[in-house]
């Protein structure tokens, strides 16, 4: 229970507001031996009356960060950048394991749990926001 | 006795017939090959025989979709851990279709998830030949400016019975309750057509 709470307090800087964009829920998930690639997961709310949309993001401590979907197709796991991703007035989009990812290329050193990345969030009407996501293990389910 | 199993199946999980695994027809045999991860990790089709395997292909620098299917993975044969004998606890194989970048790290790469688990690579060869002769595939992407290449490949995982050839596919998500499910009907099955 402790460690939970303590979990909760660590990501609460995860929390990011601007207008009426939320973030939550923003996290990078630890990288198993080998990645040469990270994986960063959030939610993304729209409050406003408009539609806006996602049209990229950058990474510091990264080459590189792409706004990316895995999928499946006739049985093979693939991936594919997307251009722009739609969030609907009073919607939201979820970046999730095995889906929309934000993909963050070239490491400039190696990630533990407890470091932090700073994500910014670019959209459509050129808006920014910054948004900063812990560092987590991240089990199934979660 | 294939589709009894099938239809069993279906009446277990009446509310949502999501399939977190497809019967073969007829057992495939698996053909000879080596793989190995350390010095000490070696896989190879002498080790198929007396136990049951599941083999996942896939790479270590997957971001988002290897460790997703893995932790997943890891869910479900903790639940059909708990379900099935001891001595049939299936032995998780992670096998990289990308020797060349995973070579040194493929058997960390698969006990970060968890410890039994065997991470192995090796010749393409020898990864070709399990790849085709279980229907499966992969695909190396052309790099991009910096070098880096993604990788296409499988999404289903392989169920290999303790006689040494392929019996099912598990589909992802792999439900653990399921998924478990799924595996100890097809390993009763097994033993009943064992008897006969
Ligand atoms: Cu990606």
């Amino acid at each position: 229970m402790r460690s939970l709470l303590l979990a909760a307090v660590l990501s609460f800087p995860a929390l990011a507001h601007a207008g009426d964009i939320a973030v939550t829920e923003a996290r990078v998930a630890l990288a198993p031996p080998g990645a040469r690639t990270l994986a960063a997961y959030m939610v993304v709310a729209n409050a406003g009356a408009a539609p806006r949309a996602l049209a990229g993001v950058r990474a510091e401590g990264f080459a590189m960060a792409h706004l990316h979907h895995s999928m499946e197709k006739d049985g093979v796991a693939m991936m594919a950048a997307m251009d722009q991703i739609e969030i609907a007035p009073g919607g939201s989009v979820a970046f999730a394991p095995g889906g929309l990812h934000v993909m963050l290329m070239g490491p400039r050193k190696a990630l533990a749990v407890g470091n932090e990345v700073v994500l910014t969030l670019i959209f459509a009407d050129g808006a920014e926001i910054a948004v900063t996501a812990p560092v987590e293990r991240i089990d199934a389910g979660s | 006795m294939i589709r009894l199993l099938a239809a069993l199946l279906l009446a277990a999980a009446p509310a949502a017939a999501q399939v977190q695994g497809v019967l073969l027809d007829d057992p495939v045999e698996m053909p000879s090959f080596a793989l190995d991860g350390t010095a000490t990790t070696r896989f190879s089709d002498a080790d198929l025989q007396g136990r049951w395997t599941l083999v996942m292909f896939g790479y270590n620098s997957c971001p988002d979709v290897c460790p997703f299917t893995m932790q997943n993975l890891e869910a479900a044969w903790s639940e059909t851990s708990l379900r099935v004998r001891p001595d049939n606890i299936p032995q998780v194989v992670f096998v990289s279709v990308d020797p060349e970048r995973d070579r040194e790290t493929v058997a960390d790469y698969a006990v970060f998830f968890h410890p039994d688990f065997l991470g192995v690579t090796g010749r393409q060869e020898d990864i070709d030949r399990l790849v085709e002769a279980s229907d499966s595939f992969y695909r190396l992407m052309p790099p991009d400016s910096s070098g880096y290449y993604e990788v296409q490949h499988s999404s289903s995982v392989l169920v290999i019975a303790p006689d040494g050839t392929l019996r099912a596919k598990l589909q992802p998500p792999f439900d653990p309750g399921r998924t478990a499910e799924f595996l100890s009907m097809l390993q009763i099955q097994y033993r009943r057509e064992m008897i006969q």
